[in-house]
């Protein structure tokens, strides 16, 4: 009996391997190879028909100088300057208010759902004419307040525009979030806030805030991950405009990529995104991540 | 007495005021639909259900678009085509080799385990301009291959469903493996049936990135007849745009499949994504 097992065994781990290096050779192919091709094309010059050739650190300087490249890291804050305040309220208002639904809470959340799951292409194109100057919106805003606003025409409005699509997007998701954070915070600690007649907004900042703090951490990494990825919604709403006040890193590559015909560049810039990206989500971490103790 | 009706009419407003903002989430999705069935000339100039309804819309789409060079059938056959490809093999590879990993002690098992891991966290945009000049040096620009190769194997869904099968008890597969039940046999007949919510929350997510993407086939097609239905939209609409009408009935043919499917499987959706808060 045992015997049978253990040369089962010894064939089920071959299987075991075969199937592992398929998996192995998958990456060697498509992540492996590509990575190595990265750190090349990074230090050469090459326009997609010669030769590349080595040119050190050359791309480095050319990026570091290009002003367009910083514009769309200046984006980058300013699309999160609109976009955390707004969806964290949005989301934390979502999580309070499902908290306080008895019948429908599957239906509601579903709803908001939805938009998570839709395609970016069509949402973007929607919301294009949602917020053109002849919309239904600005039809609803010149018929309540008399005037209409450029929201996606205007320099200063189209990323608050941008970060508001990018809201409607994921507040269904960051507010699922924050309300699995919220059922998990004992009702005795609300109880005895309240004997000690601590205000509404005290409890909020002193106990809420504090003990969803983990739920918040994560939501503030998908915001920032999300920041410095974007590239659907500015290419198809603005292109990068008006004015490059909506160019992302995302569109600043694959135009160098793609229009400039500069793929080395355009894979150096691909890295510093994802370092930038990755010491931005650090910092912040350490800056407001603590560890909550129920004691 | 006087504090508790206070309370559950404070309750009553939250709950009205939720399926308000519910039904604000949606209006861009009706507003789609009812633009898609107006005429252009009147999408801006009625109100929501008013105006007069037709299908011109989605005839002009498929027929005249035809004329300006833009296949609007056949890329939404492209778009089934590589979505339902790329989330068959990613279902069956993760299937196979996240047997592997949960129940099938190898060489190098901890090693993968910790590179799949690793890739996880590598975002993937950093390899797309390398990828397209592989992709380029394989000769297979404008090919259905260059948007389904690549995504074949995905780690995460190996990671997730070697963790789902990790919590299937050995007894079932001693038992199988008894009846002389072959690799293929377990993995489809005893894990994959056994693991239902974790195969369909791996396929749906599958289904709907690939659906969804739009940058990789941006970059790797060029060629009207190979596009997907995001990407053609998305140059339909550039060179276009006046035609709003179609557009957003192409915008309703992108989104329906993603929306059905929603409905359809939101039990799996809602708990895939609630995998993620733990």
């Amino acid at each position: 009996m045992n015997k049978i097992f253990s040369n089962i065994n010894i064939k089920e781990a071959h299987i075991g391997g075969a199937l592992a290096l398929s998996f192995v050779l998958f990456n060697v192919i498509f992540w492996a190879y590509p990575f190595i091709w990265l750190v090349i094309l990074s230090l050469s010059d090459w326009r997609f028909f010669d030769v590349p050739t080595f040119t050190g650190l050359k791309n480095f300087f050319i990026v570091m100088e290009d002003p367009e490249f910083w514009r769309s890291f200046w984006n980058v804050i300013r699309f999160l300057g609109f976009y955390i305040p707004i969806v964290l309220a949005c989301s934390l208002a979502f999580a309070f208010g499902l908290q306080h639904i008895g019948r429908g809470k599957v239906f509601i959340a579903l709803c908001f759902l939805l938009a998570h799951i839709s395609s970016g292409v069509a949402y973007s194109l929607v919301f294009t004419k949602i917020f053109s100057s002849t919309g239904p919106l600005n039809t609803f805003m010149m018929d309540w307040f008399g005037f209409a606003i450029p929201w996606l025409s205007s320099p200063s409005m189209a990323m608050f525009s941008i970060s508001l699509v990018v809201t409607w997007k994921f507040v269904g998701y960051y507010g699922l979030i924050l309300y699995s954070g919220l059922m998990a915070i004992p009702k005795e600690i609300y109880d005895a806030a309240k004997l000690d007649n601590t205000p509404a907004l005290t409890r909020l900042f002193r106990i809420t805030v504090p003990m969803i703090n983990s739920q918040l951490i994560m939501v503030l990494v998908f915001a920032i991950t999300v920041a410095f990825a974007i590239f659907t919604e500015p290419y198809m709403m603005t292109g990068g405009g008006p004015m490059e006040s909506t160019n992302m890193p995302m569109l600043v590559m694959y135009e160098t990529a793609f229009s400039r015909l500069q793929p080395g560049r355009a894979a150096l810039m691909a890295i510093i995104i994802a370092v930038a990206s990755y010491v931005v989500i650090r910092l912040m971490r350490k800056i407001l991540e603590k560890d909550v103790e129920l004691v | 007495m006087m504090k508790f009706r206070k309370k559950s009419i404070g309750s009553w407003v939250i709950t009205i005021t939720m399926y308000l903002l519910a039904l604000t989430w949606l209006y861009p999705y009706i507003w789609m639909v009812m633009a898609s069935i107006k005429p252009t000339t009147e999408i801006f100039n009625t109100s929501l259900f008013s105006g007069s309804f037709t299908i011109e819309n989605y005839r002009f789409l498929f027929d005249s678009a035809e004329k300006l060079n833009r296949p609007f059938l056949k890329s939404l056959f492209n778009s089934f085509f590589i979505t339902l490809s790329v989330t068959a093999s990613v279902v069956i590879t993760s299937a196979f080799i996240g047997y592997a990993m949960a129940k099938i002690s190898f060489w190098g098992r901890q090693q993968m385990n910790n590179f799949i891991l690793f890739q996880m966290v590598v975002p993937s945009m950093m390899l797309m301009i390398p990828l397209f000049i592989l992709i380029k040096q394989l000769g297979l620009i404008n090919t259905y291959s260059a948007m389904i190769l690549p995504m074949m194997m995905s780690g995460w869904g190996i990671f997730m469903m070697s963790q789902a099968f990790k919590g299937t008890p050995n007894d079932y597969i001693d038992a199988a493996k008894l009846d002389r039940a072959s690799l293929k046999q377990i993995v489809f007949n005893l894990m994959i049936p056994l693991n239902k919510s974790i195969v369909a929350i791996v396929a749906l997510f599958t289904f709907t990135g690939t659906w969804d993407n739009f940058m990789w086939p941006l970059i790797v097609i060029s060629d009207v007849d190979m596009m997907p239905l995001s990407v053609l939209l998305a140059t339909f609409s550039r060179q276009y745009g006046v035609y709003v009408g179609p557009v957003m009935a192409g915008s309703v043919l992108q989104a329906l499949p993603l929306v059905l499917l929603f409905i359809v499987f939101r039990k799996y959706f809602l708990q895939g994504m609630s995998l993620s808060l733990k």
